[in-house]
């Protein structure tokens, strides 16, 4: 009689790919819950908008490539890039542009890398930064929180400004949003710092409750918690988030305590703008970070350490898309030259 | 700070990275006792080291008792193998093993008789034996690592090295599997009894023995029954250490137990400790004390698959199809039958092979049990399996190295330390089988090893075969050397009489030639040396003659040379008339540089000889003769010296030799070439050595008559080579050429010490003696028929062009 035979070992977690990706997305929920609330239902739209674009593109690049259409989509990858990408452009984007940025990724930055497991760059944060290099005006107008909002962003009008359904047109939609978006805090604060004023003056302004942007602090502390979940369900490592916020606060530290006129706290850094959604969501992507528990530690700092440099000394007011492909190009060399001692060898070899 | 003696007294463990924590299942197997099944009527033993260390010790036919040895050898590695009961061999052929390959083995088939008969086991107790004895008896049982690698156990018990600690390693850390549970439950006093025989042989400071806490009652039986052993209570320790899946891995073991790692390519004995297996312990003592074999050992066959799982006592050879059959195994679709447990066994092709010394666990799972057969997806660079992986490897680089078919690469992230605990695949969220990868790697960089390993031994093979034919030929040459040095110096004893007599002749010639000089009283010496008689006397007289005519050429302008044609006309003999002729030949020589008037004549005396040899002696004595005339001009260019004198004299007694040579008929001659060579090497060597010391000037003179002088040896030598026609003549030939050359390299050195001035005659004269060298060569060749002889002279040719190309290296210079 003859059996069926298989390389050992013969048995495996059920902790599947598809079930990583799955959990990744709804530990993302509280997050989108707190920028619902803040900043109104257009993050809903884009997200819908992104998960469609993003899933008929991995399904498209899959019949070219004479891949299994089904295990692509199945494994949930696309999903989780698509609400990366809408919950990280302004919630009041034009649809074109989110459908751009959607097909940026999984076709340019994902799948003409080799697909899943091969691509070198987070293909959200690809998407986000050739989003804000080619539409630097839309990509920086964020919605204006609702406590300061004159009115809030409803489902209908958020259909109506993404799809621009009034009147076609850039100028209109620039009158259409005006009354409702803003610069984000970070923004803000920097420009207030290059017109000469003092940090503590900025932080005086209505974006700001006293410590941080409002709304901000809220949506942070989200992602944060989404964060905590997924680090208990072990569908993370702490290592990347710990180097990153460890980073921020160090960097932002030193730089409060010499100047705090024109330093941003560590706070501001920590809950404003991406800090928590990178750090938990975006610079987790398994694929383009390092692999090594040292070498996460020290991607995270890279990460890290690069979100405050930009946000104080360079031209953009947040940083983290930026951080993120920066850190992506130096994760094969950092997997190349950290490696973990093996067992029975001396360190060093 | 502890030593690690407290601390293993104390309890501590140590923290081994990595690992997982599979579902244990262990409860489906250890709820029964140990048990037998109903024998089978088949037994078949793999007999593997046969043909490579042992020898068979049955035939077809024979009939076994139970625990009859199998095989005999001596080898290092060899381990017996015995008959699990008593029956016939009924067939020895290739049969399926126990293994993932299913490759055949040959194999010993054992039908039951059903008798029982066994061999007399011989019972001892230990205080009786000795160490020696001990391992013997652990040898010829065939005891053999029961933990699963079946390693020899004599020799883990016989180490190199100084052992501090023994572990007694109850871990048993795969699911499943519940066998050594079971027999530190049931027979925790025989363990001890094999570890006091370990303890024996290796007197170990401490003995630790390790049980994972999800085993308690094997660990307070085991602990219950150390109190009986008085003489083990300070050494042996009961450790409990946390279940975690690979904890029983020897290096784990020792990590968790010592918190010291084993260095990559080492093994424990070198670090002091040794690690048994209790099932080993358990057959040791069985072997030693009881003089049992290892015929039977205990199998936990579980799985969903099986009615009556637990643990069994099977007879070595029984058939894995047998044994499932006892406990009532029903097969599914895609059935999988698993020797080992699901983490690190390997699935049976089929099950009809023997359970062997290593099967520790039959398990035959269900569907639900064991993970479905899923497509292996994308790696996502999770990095899970590095954080599992209990070698500190980085699991998924090997991966994409493996899979890329970089094997070299693979190997640095050091590959080889990977122990294939399957950790990796078991936490792997794409399904990916990263051990199958790394174990076609590994046979990979195997095979590359063996491959590269046999280039080299090929290679070295290959070079060895071409130094023993280099030194086949340099001792050919050597003995060939040996053998003219020989024949020279018999022949050298032989014709003393007569050298003596020559340098006797040639004395004198000198002396009266030192006489005359200055004076014209050339006319009496032929006169005088005319009046003797006796062929050789006329042929030493026409010598004689012509030396002194040339002489007289040298120091007077009266042309003489009428004379010395008319002088060796009377000499009828026809060695003699050649003689003659080579003496007219110089004579006309001379005259010729002096005047032109006697060409004619010389033309005249040269026709009547009819004799090829003749002919060609007359060849050689116009070459010479030419030479000397060169060298008279060269001489007119500078005045004479002392040393020319010397030269002329060179010259004239090789003159001399070649015509004596002539007559004789056969070894006399060589023998006398030989002389002559000699001394004219001698000769040549004093000038060139005159030549270094004295002025530039010199110099220039003596290494031009060296030339001329070596020319002339080596044409003497081919002349005298014509008439021997044998093998031994052409040796000689070969031997003046060498020497020629020799001598034109000295000459060579000779030029480059020289001025720039000397350079140029140098050369000039080098070269038209090498370009004579070969001519004459050339022509002494053409009558030999023969074909080496052919081959004599394109090689001398040869080397007169390479001579000739020498030359114009060194001119450059």
């Amino acid at each position: 009689m003859a059996f069926k035979i298989a390389s050992s070992p013969h048995v495996s977690t059920s902790l599947q790919t598809n079930k990583v990706m799955q959990r990744v997305a709804l530990c993302l929920i509280p997050g989108i819950l707190a920028q619902v609330y803040f900043f109104g239902m257009g993050t809903l739209v884009q997200i819908l908008i992104a998960v469609i674009t993003c899933l008929s593109a991995e399904a498209a690049i899959m019949k070219l490539r004479n891949k299994s259409i089904k295990n692509a989509l199945s494994d949930n990858s696309a999903l989780v890039t698509a609400v990366l990408i809408a919950v990280a452009i302004p919630p009041l984007t034009p649809w074109w542009m989110t459908v751009i940025g959607c097909f940026f990724a999984i076709v340019i930055v994902k799948h003409l890398y080799g697909g899943l497991g091969n691509n070198i760059f987070n293909p959200a944060m690809a998407a986000y930064v050739l989003l804000l290099v080619s539409f630097p005006l839309q990509m920086t107008n964020w919605v204006a929180p609702s406590e300061l909002a004159a009115n809030q962003v409803s489902i209908t009008a958020a259909f109506a400004h993404i799809f621009e359904l009034s009147t076609a047109g850039l100028d209109h939609f620039r009158i259409a949003v005006d009354g409702h978006t803003m610069a984000t805090p970070l923004d803000t604060f920097k420009t207030d710092l290059s017109m000469g004023m003092t940090s503590s003056e900025s932080l005086q302004r209505n974006v700001f409750d006293g410590m941080t942007g409002v709304g901000w602090f809220w949506v942070n502390l989200a992602y944060l918690a989404g964060g905590l979940i997924m680090l208990k369900l072990k569908v993370i490592r702490w290592h990347i988030s710990v180097g990153i916020l460890m980073a921020i606060f160090v960097c932002s530290g030193i730089g409060f305590l010499l100047n705090p006129d024109t330093h941003a706290s560590p706070m501001l850094h920590l809950f404003s703008g991406g800090t928590m959604l990178c750090a938990f969501f975006i610079a987790t992507d398994p694929v383009t970070a390092a692999t090594s528990t040292r070498g996460r530690l020290l991607f995270g700092a890279i990460i890290g350490v690069l979100i405050f440099v930009i946000r104080t000394y360079g031209g953009y007011p947040d940083a983290v898309a930026f951080a993120v492909l920066l850190a992506n190009m130096c994760a094969p060399f950092i997997d190349y030259y950290i490696r973990p001692r093996s067992y029975g060898h001396r360190a060093g070899n | 700070m502890l030593t690690l003696l407290e601390q293993i007294d104390k309890g501590t463990l140590w923290h081994s990275p990595g690992g997982v924590h599979p579902p244990q299942l262990k409860s489906l197997s250890n709820q029964t006792a140990s048990a037998r099944i109903a024998p089978a009527k088949q037994y078949r033993i793999p007999l593997p080291q046969v043909g490579d260390c042992a020898r068979l010790s049955v035939n077809v036919g024979d009939k076994v008792a139970q625990g009859q040895q199998l095989t005999e050898g001596e080898g290092f590695m060899y381990l017996p193998v015995h008959s699990p009961i008593s029956g016939i061999v009924s067939n020895i052929s290739l049969q399926h093993s126990n293994h993932a390959s299913g490759l055949p083995v040959l194999t010993c088939i054992i039908e039951s008789d059903g008798l029982n008969s066994q061999v007399d086991y011989q019972v001892s107790t230990l205080g009786e034996l000795t160490n020696q004895q001990i391992l013997d008896k652990t040898k010829q049982a065939g005891i053999a690592g029961l933990g699963g690698a079946t390693f020899p156990s004599h020799i883990k018990l016989n180490p190199a090295s100084e052992i501090d600690l023994v572990i007694i390693n109850g871990v048993e850390c795969e699911p499943y599997i519940t066998s050594d549970d079971v027999l530190m439950r049931e027979n925790a006093f025989e363990i001890f009894k094999g570890i006091q025989v370990i303890n024996q042989l290796l007197s170990p400071q401490r003995i630790v023995v390790a049980i994972e806490d999800n085993k308690p009652e094997a660990s307070s039986a085991m602990q219950q029954c150390l109190t009986q052993f008085d003489d083990l209570q300070s050494t042996v320790k009961i450790t409990v250490i946390p279940t975690k899946y690979p904890s029983g891995g020897e290096k784990q073991l020792i990590q968790i137990i010592t918190g010291r790692e084993v260095p990559t390519g080492s093994i424990p004995a070198q670090q002091g400790i040794v690690v048994h297996n209790v099932g080993t312990a358990y057959a040791i003592q069985d072997a030693v004390l009881h003089g049992k074999p290892l015929i039977e050992r205990l199998v936990t066959l579980t799985g969903e698959q099986v009615k009556q799982p637990g643990n069994y006592w099977l007879p070595i050879g029984t058939s894995v199809e047998h044994a499932l059959e006892q406990v009532g195994f029903t097969a599914m679709d895609n059935q999988k039958v698993i020797i080992g447990g699901p983490m690190m066994g390997y699935a049976l092709p089929e099950y009809n092979v023997p359970v062997l010394k290593g099967t520790n666990c039959i398990l035959a799972p269900s569907a639900n049990e064991i993970a479905p057969d899923v497509d292996e997806k994308a790696c996502i660079r999770c990095g899970e399996c590095a954080v599992a992986c209990p070698a500190l490897l980085l699991p998924q680089q090997l991966f994409w190295h493996a899979k890329a078919e970089e094997y070299d690469k693979a190997a640095s992230f050091n590959l080889k330390d990977c122990i294939e605990c399957g950790c990796c695949s078991f936490v792997c969220p794409s399904d990916i089988p990263l051990v199958e990868y790394y174990r076609i790697a590994k046979s990979a960089l195997k095979n590359e090893a063996e491959e590269k390993q046999q280039a080299e031994q090929a290679k070295i093979r290959f070079e060895a075969r071409l130094k023993r034919l280099e030194d086949e030929k340099l001792a050919r040459e050597e003995k060939s050397r040996l053998a003219a040095e020989k024949r020279k110096a018999s022949a050298n004893s032989a014709s003393n009489k007569s050298t003596v007599a020559e340098a006797m002749a040639r004395v004198a010639a000198k002396k009266k030639a030192a006489e005359q000089e200055g004076h014209s009283k050339t006319a009496e010496a032929p006169s005088e040396t005319g009046a003797s008689n006796g062929k050789s006397a006329a042929v030493k007289a026409a010598i004689e003659r012509a030396k002194a005519k040339k002489l007289a050429n040298k120091s007077s302008e009266t042309s003489d040379s009428t004379a010395a044609e008319e002088n060796p006309q009377p000499v009828n003999d026809k060695k003699a008339q050649i003689a003659a002729a080579v003496a007219r030949a110089k004579a006309k020589k001379l005259a010729a540089n002096q005047s032109t008037d006697n060409s004619a004549s010389v033309e005249e005396n040269t026709a009547p000889v009819d004799d090829k040899k003749a002919q060609i002696a007359a060849a050689v004595a116009r070459a010479k003769a030419k030479k000397l005339a060169k060298q008279n001009a060269d001489a007119g260019i500078y005045s004479t010296t002392d040393s020319e004198t010397v030269d002329s004299s060179t010259t004239e007694a090789a003159a001399e030799v070649s015509s004596n040579a002539e007559p004789v008929d056969d070894k006399k001659a060589k023998i006398a070439v030989a002389v002559a060579r000699a001394k004219a090497k001698k000769l040549a060597k004093q000038n060139a050595d005159d030549g270094i010391d004295s002025t530039t000037y010199t110099e220039t003179v003596n290494s031009e008559s060296v030339d001329s002088s070596t020319t002339d040896t080596a044409a003497i030598v081919s002349s005298t080579l014509e008439p021997v026609d044998d093998k031994k003549a052409k040796i000689a030939a070969a031997v003046a050429r060498a020497k020629a050359k020799k001598l034109a390299k000295q000459n060579a050195d000779a030029d480059i010490d020289s001025t720039t001035d000397s350079e140029t005659v140098d050369s000039e004269s080098v070269d038209s003696s090498t370009t004579d060298t070969a001519a004459l060569v050339s022509n002494t060749a053409e009558p030999v028929d023969d074909k080496k002889a052919r081959i004599a002279a394109a090689v001398a040719k040869a080397k007169a062009k390479k001579l000739a190309n020498q030359q114009k290296l060194s001119e450059k210079e």
